[in-house]
C-alpha cells in the first residue's frame, strides 16, 4: 500500500464513516438538499439558454419583445443563483458531516476539479451581474452584440460547471474498470476518473433536459401572470410568453428520449447487471410511472396547442384532425406504459401464466415501445406544424407539391418506424437495438426536412388573420402548470433511477454503503421524497418570482407607454 | 386573485398527490443489502424456503436470466407443460433426484444443459455459501415439488468446503482445495468452468473470446491481470459481456495454480 493510501486509511479509521441528521435521517437530508440544489441548478442553467436565444431573436429579428422577455428572466436568475449556492452549500456540509468517509474518498480524487468548480461559479456569477446590470447600458449596435456575448459566456461557464459536477456523480455510477476497492484514490488520475463511461451521455442528457426545464418554468411563470393580468394587453403579452416557453420545452423534449437511449446503452455496455437492475430488476415499475408522466407531458403539451388554435383565425381547417392525433397519442402512451419484465412472485407469475403477459407482453418489448414513442413524437411535431400554419395560406407556386412532399415525408418516417418496429420481433436483441437508430434517424430527418420546406413555403404567405393573443381560456394556462410540475417531478424520478441503480454502493463495486440507509428504498417512499422536493422547489421559485415582481415591474409595456413596439402578432 | 392563487396551489398539490398515489399503489420493491445467512442443524424446510427465496431474488441474481424466459428456462412457471421447476426437476436427468439435479445445476451447470439454451450459467457454488446454495435448492423444490433439503445437507456441504465463506458473495472453497490442488492447467480449466464461455483447442463455447490463440494477443502478465481482475480489459466486440466473467478466481486458486494456468494460456500462440 502506498503512503497516500496508508494516510487515507489512517484518516478513515480515525474518523467515523457516517453521521446522523435529526428527525428525517442522513439519507433524507442529502436527498432533499441534492435534489433541490439540482432543480435550482437546472433552472439557472436552463433559463440563461432560454434568455440568450430569445435575446438573439430580438437582436437579429428586430423584435424588441424578445429582448424584454430575455431581460425579465435574467432578473429572476439573480435570486435563483443565490438559492442554488445556498442549497449547494447545504449539500456539501451535509456530505462532509453525514458521509465523511465517502466525502474524503471523493475529494481525494476530485479536489482539483472542485477548486475549478468553485472558481468558475464565481466567474459565472459575475458574468451574470454584468449581463443583467449592463442590459440597458449596452443596448445598441456593437455594444449589444458584446452584451449578447456575455450571455453566451454565461452559458459556457454554467455548462462547464455542470460538466464538472456531472463527473463526480457519474464516477459514482461507472468508475473506470481498473479501479477496485483496494485502489488508493490518491493514485487515480483526475481525467481518468472524469472521463468515465456515463459522463458524456449524462452531460448531453442534462443540457437538453435543462432547456426543457427552463422552458417549462418560463411557461408556468407566464401562465400565472396571464391569470393575474389586469388588462387584455397584459394578458396577450403573457399568453405569448407562455407559448414561447412551451414551444421551447416541447421542442427540446422531442430530442430528449434519444439522449436517454444513449445513456441507457452506455449503462448496459458498462455493466450489464446494472442495466438489467435498471430495466428489468427492482426498478422495472419505475418505467411504468415514467411512461405515465411522459404521456401526461405529450398529451398536455398537445392539448395546450390545440386550445391555442382557437385564437388563430384559419385554424378551424385543422381542428377535425386533432381527434386522430389524440388517438395516436393515447395508443402510443398505452403501449409505452405496458410493462415487460418485472420482478413478480411465484403466485403472480402463475396467475399471469408466465413471466410475460400472453398478449400485453408483446407490447412491452422495446420494439413496440420505440415505435410508440417515435410515432408520438411525429404526432406532436404534426401538431406544431398545424399550429404554425394555422393562420397562413402559402402562395408560392409549388405550395401544393410542397405539402404533398411533406405528407409523403411523414408517411415515409412513420413507415420506417413501423417497419423496424415489426421487424424487431424477428431478430436478435443486438440487431434490434440497432433498429432504434434507424427509427430515430427517420423521425429526425422528417422533422428537419419538413421544417425546411415549411419555412420556404411560408415566404410571402397570405395571412388569414392576426393571432388573438390573450384569447385563451384559463384551462390552457393550468395546463402549463401541470407541464411544469410534471417536468420537475420527472426530473426527480429520473434522478432516483440514476442514483438508485447503484443500490448499496456509494461508488459502484468500489466503495460499499455500510450505513443503515444502504438499502435502496421502494418507489413509494421515493415518490414521497420527490414530491416533497418538488414542493420545496416550486414554493421557493414562487417566492423568487414574487421577489422579482417586487424589485421591478414586469417587462410588459402597455400600449400607451410603448415606443415603437409592435402588437403581438405572428409566432 | 385569491381564487386564482388557490386554484394554482390546488393544481400543483393535486398533480403531486396523483403521482405520489400512483407510485404508492404499484408493487413496492426495496433493494436490500445482501445479508449473511447462517442456518443451524435444526433448520426447518419453511426456513430454508424463505431464505432461498431471498437469495434467489437477491444476491443470487437468478431472475436476471431465469425470469426472462429467453436466456434461461423460467424456473417459477410452467415450461412446455412440465410444470414449474419443483415439478420437473426430478425428471430432467435419468437417475438423479430433484435435489441431486438442482445441486448439479448450481455446482456444475455445464453437465446438463436444457435443449435450446446456451451454457452461460456460472458455477454458483463458487459465488454462494453452502447455506445459500441449499436454501435456493429448497426454494426451487418448493415450486411445485416437495422440499427434502435438511440441515444435514447444509452441514455436510460445509464440512466438504471448510474454506467456504458465509459472506454475502465471493464465497470460495479456499485456494489449495481448488481443482483438488492440482497444478495441471487442464484440470484447473475444467474446475474453473472456463469452457462454459470460452473455446480452447476446439472445445468449449464461443460466448466469450476464443482462447486458442490467446498467447498471440496477450502476454503472460496481461493474462494474469485479466484472470485476477476480469474488468481490467474487455476484448473488442465483447463489451456487452463486461461483468459476466467471475471475479473470484484470484481467491480460489493457489499462486502455483494461477501461474500454471497463465503460462499454459500464454503458450497458446
Amino acid at each position: 500500500m502506498t503512503d497516500g493510501a496508508l494516510l487515507l486509511q489512517a484518516a478513515a479509521d480515525s474518523t467515523r464513516a457516517y453521521g446522523e441528521f435529526p428527525v428525517i435521517g442522513a439519507r433524507a437530508f442529502i436527498w432533499i438538499t441534492a435534489e433541490v440544489h439540482l432543480m435550482f441548478a437546472a433552472f439557472v442553467l436552463g433559463v440563461p439558454m432560454f434568455a440568450v436565444v430569445t435575446e438573439a431573436i430580438g437582436i437579429f429579428g428586430g423584435d424588441e419583445r424578445y429582448d424584454r422577455l430575455s431581460k425579465e428572466f435574467t432578473r429572476l436568475l439573480l435570486v435563483a443563483y443565490s438559492a442554488t449556492a445556498i442549497w449547494g452549500a447545504m449539500l456539501v456540509f451535509g456530505l462532509s458531516t453525514l458521509y465523511p468517509r465517502f466525502w474524503a474518498y471523493l475529494t481525494a480524487i476530485f479536489a482539483p476539479s472542485m477548486w475549478a468548480y468553485a472558481a468558475l461559479f464565481l466567474v459565472e456569477s459575475f458574468t451574470l451581474y454584468l449581463y443583467y446590470y449592463g442590459w440597458d447600458r449596452w443596448k445598441k449596435g456593437r455594444a449589444k452584440l458584446g452584451h449578447w456575448t456575455l450571455g453566451i459566456l454565461l452559458n459556457l461557464w454554467g455548462t462547464i460547471v455542470m460538466f464538472i459536477a456531472n463527473s463526480w456523480l457519474t464516477y459514482m455510477m461507472s468508475p473506470p474498470r481498473d479501479i477496485t476497492p483496494t485502489t488508493d484514490p490518491t493514485t487515480i488520475k483526475l481525467w481518468h476518473a472524469i472521463a468515465n463511461a456515463t459522463w458524456m451521455p449524462i452531460n448531453v442528457h442534462r443540457v437538453i433536459a435543462n432547456v426543457v426545464f427552463g422552458g417549462a418554468i418560463v411557461g408556468a411563470y407566464a401562465s400565472y401572470r396571464f391569470l393575474a393580468a389586469q388588462s387584455d394587453e397584459e394578458r396577450a403579452h403573457y399568453d405569448w410568453m407562455g407559448y414561447v416557453g412551451n414551444f421551447i420545452a416541447m421542442s427540446a423534449l422531442i430530442v430528449l428520449p434519444f439522449a436517454g437511449y444513449w445513456l441507457g446503452r452506455e449503462i448496459y455496455q458498462y455493466d450489464q447487471s446494472m442495466g438489467i437492475t435498471m430495466m428489468g430488476g427492482f426498478m422495472s415499475w419505475l418505467w411504468v410511472i415514467q411512461a405515465f408522466l411522459i404521456a401526461v407531458l405529450f398529451l398536455t403539451g398537445n392539448y395546450y396547442l390545440w386550445i391555442g388554435m382557437g385564437r388563430i383565425p384559419g385554424a378551424e381547417r385543422f381542428r377535425p384532425y386533432t381527434k386522430y392525433l389524440l388517438i395516436v397519442l393515447v395508443l402510443g402512451a398505452i403501449v409505452w406504459g405496458t410493462p415487460h419484465t418485472m420482478i413478480a412472485d411465484s403466485k403472480e407469475l402463475a396467475a399471469m401464466g408466465g413471466s410475460h403477459h400472453p398478449f400485453l407482453g408483446a407490447l412491452g418489448v422495446m420494439s413496440a415501445k420505440n415505435t410508440a414513442v417515435n410515432l408520438m413524437i411525429l404526432t406532436t411535431f404534426l401538431s406544431f406544424l398545424l399550429y404554425r400554419r394555422a393562420n397562413t395560406r402559402p402562395v408560392v407556386p409549388w405550395a401544393r407539391g410542397g405539402t404533398i412532399i411533406q405528407g409523403a415525408m411523414f408517411a415515409l418516417a412513420a413507415g420506417v418506424v413501423l417497419f423496424y418496429g415489426i421487424r424487431g420481433y424477428f431478430v436478435e436483441a443486438i440487431v434490434r437495438i440497432g433498429f432504434s437508430v434507424y427509427q430515430v434517424l427517420a423521425v429526425l430527418s422528417c422533422i428537419v426536412f419538413v421544417t425546411v420546406i415549411d419555412v420556404l413555403m411560408a415566404r410571402g404567405a397570405q395571412s388569414l388573420g392576426t393571432i388573438q393573443w390573450g384569447k385563451m381560456p384559463p384551462r390552457s394556462q393550468y395546463a402549463l402548470f401541470i407541464l411544469a410540475v410534471t417536468f420537475t417531478w420527472l426530473m426527480g424520478l429520473m434522478g432516483f433511477a440514476r442514483s438508485g441503480i447503484r443500490q448499496y454502493w456509494h461508488v459502484w463495486q468500489v466503495m460499499q454503503d455500510t450505513s443503515k440507509y444502504a438499502a435502496t428504498p421502494a418507489l413509494g417512499y421515493a415518490s414521497k421524497m420527490i414530491s416533497l422536493c418538488v414542493l420545496i422547489f416550486l414554493t421557493l421559485v414562487a417566492f423568487v418570482f414574487w421577489l422579482g415582481g417586487l424589485a421591478e415591474k414586469s417587462t410588459f409595456v402597455a400600449s400607451g407607454e410603448r415606443q415603437g413596439g409592435g402588437r403581438h402578432v405572428g409566432h | 386573485m385569491w381564487a386564482t392563487n388557490l386554484k394554482v396551489v390546488g393544481i400543483v398539490l393535486g398533480t403531486l398527490a396523483l403521482y405520489t398515489l400512483i407510485a404508492n399503489k404499484i408493487p413496492q420493491v426495496q433493494s436490500e443489502v445482501p445479508q449473511t445467512l447462517t442456518l443451524g442443524a435444526n433448520v426447518t424446510p419453511e426456513q430454508l424456503v424463505a431464505a432461498g427465496e431471498k437469495v434467489f431474488n437477491g444476491i443470487g441474481g437468478c431472475p436476471t436470466c431465469h425470469g426472462l424466459g429467453t436466456r434461461a428456462p423460467n424456473l417459477l412457471t410452467d415450461e412446455k407443460g412440465t410444470g414449474p421447476i419443483g415439478a420437473r426437476c426430478g425428471k430432467r436427468e435419468a437417475g438423479k433426484s430433484c435435489k441431486q439435479y438442482l445441486y448439479e445445476s448450481l455446482d456444475n451447470p455445464t453437465a446438463f444443459v436444457v435443449t435450446g439454451y446456451q451454457p452461460i450459467m456460472p458455477v454458483m457454488t463458487r459465488q454462494l455459501s453452502p447455506e445459500q446454495i441449499w436454501s435456493v435448492i429448497a426454494f426451487l423444490e418448493s415450486q411445485g415439488g416437495t422440499v427434502d433439503v435438511t440441515g444435514d445437507d447444509v452441514a455436510k456441504a460445509k464440512q466438504l468446503t471448510p474454506g467456504a465463506s458465509p459472506a454475502n458473495s465471493g464465497g470460495s472453497p479456499g485456494g489449495g482445495a481448488f481443482a483438488a490442488g492440482s497444478t495441471d492447467p487442464k484440470a484447473i480449466i475444467q474446475a474453473a468452468g472456463c469452457l462454459a464461455c470460452h473455446k480452447l483447442d476446439g472445445q468449449g463455447q464461443v460466448i466469450a473470446p476464443d482462447l486458442t490463440h490467446v498467447g498471440a494477443r496477450r502476454d503472460a502478465e496481461s493474462i494474469r491481470k485479466k484472470i485476477l481482475d476480469p474488468a481490467s480489459s474487455i476484448a473488442k466486440g465483447y463489451e456487452k459481456l463486461a461483468g459476466i466473467m467471475p471475479k473470484a478466481f484470484g481467491t480460489m486458486m493457489s499462486a502455483a495454480q494461477l501461474e500454471a494456468l497463465v503460462q499454459y494460456l500464454a503458450g497458446h500462440k
